[in-house]
């Protein structure tokens, strides 16, 4: 059953692709098997979309026994299709160092593909490394792990995206993280770099990570300057001049300071911050019990929402918390932090 | 005081300080006053209004001038003897940053002032094309620090900014400005080899972040049935639009014609010295000579 080239596309490869199709949705279909560019536009007419699923996916297999497909191609497959559509898994965030004095390199990526394959497929067997360009000069590499007895596993894999000539890579891990020690190592050779360190900054989102990491969000410096400042007309509903917003003044100065602390812009996205409190408990030193701990109280709080800096930003417009909110919440962006230790000063 | 007399609230506030010094005169002039006013004797009272109206002539005179269009030149604003209040210090300051920022406009830097600071713009252009537009906002105290940026990750600010901000912020500015322009400029190249000649290319460009490495090939033919060029474009100064090495090489197997080395000796001189996207507008000429020669019969 594992001779691919004799007998026609291996079976596990057909599975493998037959999976992939299932968990495009339908309306993507037609348009990653475009960019997959595999399946010529003739042949891809062919297969009816409207049918169940199962069906179509076949038919897609079909098709690609014909041009006998490969793990190799599959796995661009895949990738594309983690390009493509949201992905449910959390992306972490990396960041490299040089060794100090070490200038911007040339940075040649068929270079750093090429050293990290050799680097990585040294140290362990039976890894199976894919890369793929993206149009905004960073590349996506997918690795299966295997083991010296086991073929790569292709259901088990780590996504990484890396931009050239920057010094972070965004990871997706699969569960399996003995392997972490060799993949630095292969991509610290590969890129030139001397050290690689986890950031406190995990999302679902992976355009929201980059826009915080490359500071991509609110750049609207074009009004950032207090003598240009204009307050925005508040809906005028009320005809009547005697009738005023009896807190006009108070309004008028949270949306100052919720713009100033904001901006102007959609925030990046992000689904969660938490905070661990590794702190004294302060109270009333008279009362309770708690009072008189010498060891820091811990304590977890965690802010979920499905999009939480645009609700941070909402709370005090909407009253719900005083302006200006705590620096603790407004620095996530700024700090690229989604994860805080707080300790006692 | 006298009530009746009108404040003249002025550019600063010298002519304030210089109507309470009057008026104070006035009022230590009336004998019937029990208040002796300050220890400092008639004359030197005197003497200091007298210097004072010098001053008030010599802004007046200023601001007359930079209300007709003129620019006050740096160097003209003499320091004087420092006032209480300093205030005026500080708006004299402003006023010269602001002035220092007008003559750098043409440069394609330009500022902003802003509450804890100045926030500086670098317009890049290439070849009198406008290109993006990149912001530094800096807070003025000790050390100088950058608050916050839009200058892509990829360009070593920390660097330049290790290196001079402390010490030389006009060579900060500067430096940050070529490492910007040359960014633009190479980028530009690259978007419109990418996009305005497609045609040529047997294989879509590749490129790093910088673009300081360009990689392309390309034919003369658009049959393909020529010897294709493939290219190899280095920029090791980050501050240049134009390359340092350039490689032209065959990638296929087999000999290559004489024409095709001549060519590609040639390419490689074009290549060192102009823009890529001008390069292949030489092509196209080239070809539509080609083409016009080929069809007459």
């Amino acid at each position: 059953m594992g001779h691919s080239s004799v007998i026609g596309m291996d079976e596990i490869v057909a599975e493998f692709i037959r999976r992939t199709i299932l968990k495009i949705p339908v309306a993507e279909i037609g348009k990653i098997l475009r960019i997959w560019n595999f399946i010529p536009e003739s042949q891809l007419k062919t297969i009816n979309l409207k049918q169940c699923k199962e069906n179509v996916s076949q038919d897609v297999v079909e098709l690609c026994k014909k041009k006998r497909a490969s793990m190799k191609e599959a796995a661009i497959l895949d990738i594309i299709y983690h390009q493509t559509c949201q992905i449910k898994k959390i992306w972490t965030v990396y960041k490299m160092t040089k060794a100090p004095g070490e200038e911007v390199d040339l940075s040649d990526m068929e270079e750093f593909k090429d050293s990290f394959k050799k680097v990585l497929q040294r140290a362990l067997k039976n890894v199976h490394i894919s890369f793929r360009d993206s149009e905004d000069t960073a590349v996506w590499i997918r690795i299966a792990w295997g083991t010296p007895y086991m073929k790569p596993n292709q259901y088990k894999t780590t996504y990484m995206v890396y931009h050239s000539q920057t010094p972070f890579v965004f990871i997706s891990h699969c569960r399996i993280k003995k392997y972490i020690p060799e993949l630095w190592q292969a991509l610290m050779t590969a890129g030139n770099y001397h050290k690689i360190q986890q950031m406190e900054l995990r999302s679902l989102y992976l355009d929201s990570l980059k826009a915080i990491v490359f500071k991509q969000y609110n750049q609207d410096f074009q009004t950032y300057c207090l003598t240009s400042l204009e307050e925005e007309n508040s809906e005028v509903e009320i005809v009547d001049p005697r009738i005023i917003h009896e807190n006009m003044k108070e309004k008028e100065r949270i949306q100052r300071v919720t713009r100033e602390t904001f901006g102007d812009y959609v925030q990046p996205r992000i689904e969660f911050a938490q905070y661990k409190l590794e702190t004294k408990f302060k109270t009333d030193p008279k009362n309770g019990i708690l009072a008189e701990r010498e060891e820091p109280f811990r304590c977890l709080v965690k802010f979920s929402s499905p999009h939480l800096l645009e609700a941070l930003k909402s709370l005090a417009p909407a009253g719900i918390a005083d302006a200006p909110l705590s620096s603790l919440l407004t620095c996530i962006p700024h700090k690229a932090m989604n994860y805080f230790t707080i300790r006692e000063k | 005081m006298a009530s009746s007399q009108k404040h003249v609230f002025s550019l600063t506030g010298v002519l304030y300080q210089l109507e309470r010094l009057e008026a104070h005169d006035q009022r230590s002039a009336r004998p019937q006053d029990g208040h002796q006013g300050p220890q400092d004797s008639e004359t030197d009272l005197e003497a200091k209004i007298l210097k004072l109206r010098k001053l008030r002539d010599e802004l007046r005179t200023k601001v007359k001038l930079h209300e007709a269009g003129a620019r006050i030149p740096i160097a003209n604003l003499e320091p004087y003897e420092p006032l209480k209040n300093s205030e005026e210090n500080l708006k004299m300051k402003l006023e010269k940053a602001k002035a220092f920022f007008q003559a750098f406009h043409l440069t394609g830097l330009s500022g902003k002032l802003t509450t804890k600071g100045v926030c500086i713009c670098f317009n890049t252009a290439f070849e009198g094309n406008i290109l993006d537009s990149y912001y530094v906002d800096l807070i003025i105290k000790k050390p100088l620090q950058i608050h916050r940026h839009s200058v892509p990750v990829f360009i070593p600010l920390e660097q330049i900014a290790a290196k001079y901000l402390e010490t030389n912020f006009q060579h900060f500015v500067y430096s940050l400005s070529e490492h910007l322009n040359g960014y633009s400029g190479r980028k530009y190249q690259a978007d419109q080899l990418q996009c305005g000649f497609s045609a040529f290319l047997a294989r879509p460009l590749q490129r790093n972040s910088l673009c300081t490495l360009l990689s392309f090939t390309y034919t003369m033919d658009p049959s393909g049935e020529s010897f294709p060029f493939c290219a190899r474009l280095v920029y090791q100064d980050l501050t240049t639009t134009l390359p340092t090495d350039v490689t032209i090489t065959y990638q296929g197997t087999g000999a290559t014609p004489a024409s095709w080395e001549n060519q590609r000796a040639v390419h490689e001189t074009l290549f060192y010295k102009n823009a890529l996207h001008k390069v292949f507008e030489s092509f196209l000429r080239v070809r539509e000579n080609f083409d016009c020669v080929s069809s007459v019969p």
